[in-house]
């Protein structure tokens, strides 16, 4: 069964979104950049009795989770528009790119066309579908496009539209983009989700670790060293709340007290990981102005000579 | 134009596509991409004449990123259109056009005008292979016998409300006006075109409907010939424009050759006017189409504007008096109604003409002093 034969429709959680579009409309310029997910299988809710009849409702779920924004132009393409594989991890599953651009008619352009072309006929970058026979592969051809009004609002205003690039005929199949978000109406996206983290999967039982029961460890010590090892693991995440703490949690003495230890921990973790996020995005702003004032330099350039 | 708010490297290419294209080119709606204005502007329509219409192209350069090559966007009507990947065509020319991207220089004032030329062939390449994929037997025959002619372009036009057509731009007569025409002051070569509509055929009707013909011209070249004049030859049933053709371009030719040997007699008619009026304060020297002399009728004096049509000696030239006495109170010197009614023969010589109009001055600069005295209020 080819991906022709399904429809493919779009998910787009709403916080990832409004991430891209205040990532957006807060650069200098236009930019463009990467989107990173997951394209799943979902198979028809009805069996039809006739097996030669064609089931309606077999579609592919996009899910856009991730997005890469470039600082200028050309970054993983050259100005004809092809793709350098080079350049791009083949381990991340990329399912698309996007462009963003002010003042201009929501239609593809000509180099739009030629970079979503080579990026879905690249075969390094397919990646496989989820819910489906191992072989299936979805290459990486969705292509977000974002503008604003030609004249100028009083209300500031993004537009966007996805499209699915068919690469038999060629062209652009415009998309409905589904914007996920928090609420009754949006329960049943929660019901399939499937986390994706990077937490072992952890074989050890907490109980294993108080004295009482120590008769009962009938582990060889290959399993002992991977429970120690999942133990250290685990102790990372807890910013040296020990995982063995937390069963003296259950007894009711010092329950409260070693709970606020617990979240304290945690909260000084975050905002340890914000200070780091807040340092280095000051470092890459810093280092964007100074492209600019280079490219601007480089733009003036013409004019003096 | 001018070309302010561009930064200096975009306003220079555009400068010299202007300058430079073969045929008019407008820009409108220019832009900036910009978070503030502070970049400058830095995207613009570009409105390029194809098959006696325009095509409209968005050209989108990066202010902060001079590197890189404009991008384009095509019309809503071309989503197909795709020049970097035409199947098909060109073999030399393909690598050409990808060196025009690839090795960009934004510092070449040339590079945009580069581009639009070779996306413009490209998209005349297009068109023709659209217009070619029409099952229409009619139209099939017609480009198998016209496609060689040199120049001659041609559009689908297929909207949901009307029906298909096919539109065809056919240049007229190997001939170069611009040559002919002494002193000539266009910038851009004068064509006369023939545009061609076939509705495609259903493949139900019998007779398929003839098309439908309109001749039409650059611009300025009505200075010289005024196309709304010539009559077209009747299409018959089941005529080809190949057979068409060679009638209207002959009958066009003879017509373009005496516009220009019309020229003489309206400069000879001028000449004729200077002994009775005096040296002509204004007059056009190329076309000959307009004079202004100085009169006097008594102590009123005023000036005689000659407007003098593409059809002289069959037709008048019509005459309007300005005076330099009276002035409205809008601020306006006071001009008579333009006066195309007087006695009048082609065949007369042209000193005779002269002669009548001077007379017939004499008689009408006293209806027109009391027209303005009249009007003139009184102090």
């Amino acid at each position: 069964m080819g991906l022709g034969d399904h429809k493919l429709a779009v998910s787009l959680p709403g916080p990832t979104l409004a991430s891209m579009i205040q990532r957006l409309s807060s650069s200098t310029a236009d930019v463009d950049g990467l989107l990173f997910g997951h394209v799943s299988y979902i198979a028809p809710s009805t069996l039809p009795d006739d097996p030669a009849q064609a089931s309606p409702d077999s579609q592919l779920l996009a899910t856009i989770s991730g997005f890469l924004c470039f600082p200028s132009l050309l970054s993983f393409y050259d100005s004809l528009g092809r793709v350098d594989p080079s350049r791009l991890s083949s381990t991340t599953p990329l399912i698309g790119w996007f462009s963003s651009r002010r003042k201009t008619p929501l239609r593809p352009s000509m180099r739009e066309f030629s970079v979503t072309r080579s990026l879905s006929s690249t075969p390094s970058l397919s990646l496989p579908i989820q819910n489906s026979d191992p072989h299936s592969l979805f290459a990486p051809s969705i292509f977000l496009l974002f503008t604003t009004p030609l004249q100028d609002q009083f209300i500031q205003t993004n537009q966007y539209r996805a499209f699915h690039f068919q690469s038999s005929r060629p062209c652009f199949n415009p998309l409905s983009v589904d914007v996920v978000n928090i609420g009754p109406a949006f329960r049943g996206h929660y019901g399939s989700f499937s986390p994706t983290s990077v937490l072992p999967f952890l074989s050890c039982e907490l109980r294993s670790l108080t004295p009482m029961n120590e008769d009962r460890n009938e582990e060889t010590l290959i399993g002992m060293k991977q429970v120690e090892k999942d133990q250290s693991l685990l102790d990372t995440c807890a910013e040296g709340m020990q995982v063995g703490r937390l069963s003296r949690l259950i007894e009711a003495t010092n329950y409260s007290s070693g709970l606020e230890d617990l979240y304290e921990k945690m909260l000084l973790k975050t905002e340890s990981l914000a200070r780091l996020v807040e340092a280095s995005s000051a470092k890459v702003l810093e280092q964007e102005n100074h492209n600019r004032k280079l490219r601007y330099k480089v733009a003036r350039s013409v004019g003096v000579e | 134009m001018s070309f302010d708010g561009f930064p200096p490297f975009i306003s220079a290419q555009l400068h010299y596509l202007v300058n430079h294209f073969a045929e008019r080119i407008k820009v409108e709606q220019v832009l900036s991409g910009g978070k503030t204005y502070a970049g400058g502007l830095d995207r613009f329509t570009l409105l390029i004449p194809y098959c006696l219409d325009y095509i409209k192209w968005d050209i989108i350069y990066n202010a902060e990123f001079p590197l890189a090559p404009p991008d384009v966007i095509f019309g809503p009507e071309d989503e197909d259109f795709h020049p970097l990947h035409m199947t098909g065509s060109v073999g030399e020319g393909d690598l050409k056009f990808q060196n025009i991207l690839s090795d960009w220089n934004h510092k070449d004032p040339t590079r945009l005008l580069a581009l639009i030329q070779e996306l413009r062939d490209r998209y005349v390449a297009y068109q023709k292979k659209r217009v070619g994929e029409v099952d229409d037997d009619r139209l099939k025959f017609e480009i198998s016998t016209i496609c060689s002619r040199e120049g001659i372009e041609m559009q689908i036009s297929s909207g949901a409300e009307k029906p298909e057509e096919v539109k065809f731009a056919v240049p007229l007569m190997d001939m170069n006006i611009n040559k002919m025409v002494h002193g000539c002051p266009w910038r851009h070569p004068q064509k006369i075109y023939l545009q061609v509509i076939y509705p495609v055929g259903k493949k139900y009707a019998s007779t398929p409907s003839p098309p439908r013909l309109k001749l039409m011209s650059t611009t300025e070249l009505r200075a010289l010939f005024s196309i709304e004049d010539v009559k077209l030859p009747s299409w018959l049933d089941g005529m080809c424009m190949a057979e068409y053709l060679p009638h209207l371009e002959e009958s066009l030719q003879k017509q373009v050759v005496e516009a220009v040997s019309l020229i003489d007699i309206r400069r000879r008619f001028i000449e004729s006017l200077a002994p009775l009026f005096g040296r002509p304060l204004e007059a056009d020297p190329v076309f000959c189409r307009k004079a202004t002399f100085l009169a006097s009728s008594g102590s009123f004096v005023f000036l005689v504007h000659l407007l003098i049509s593409t059809q002289f000696p069959k037709q008048q030239p019509a005459l309007m008096l300005q005076s330099s006495q009276h002035i409205s109170p809008q601020g306006i010197s006071k001009k008579s109604p333009l006066l195309s009614e007087y006695p009048w023969s082609p065949r007369w010589e042209t000193s005779q003409m002269a002669e009548r109009i001077f007379d017939f001055m004499a008689d009408e600069s006293l209806n027109f002093k009391r027209f303005c005295s009249e009007s003139q209020p009184q102090h």
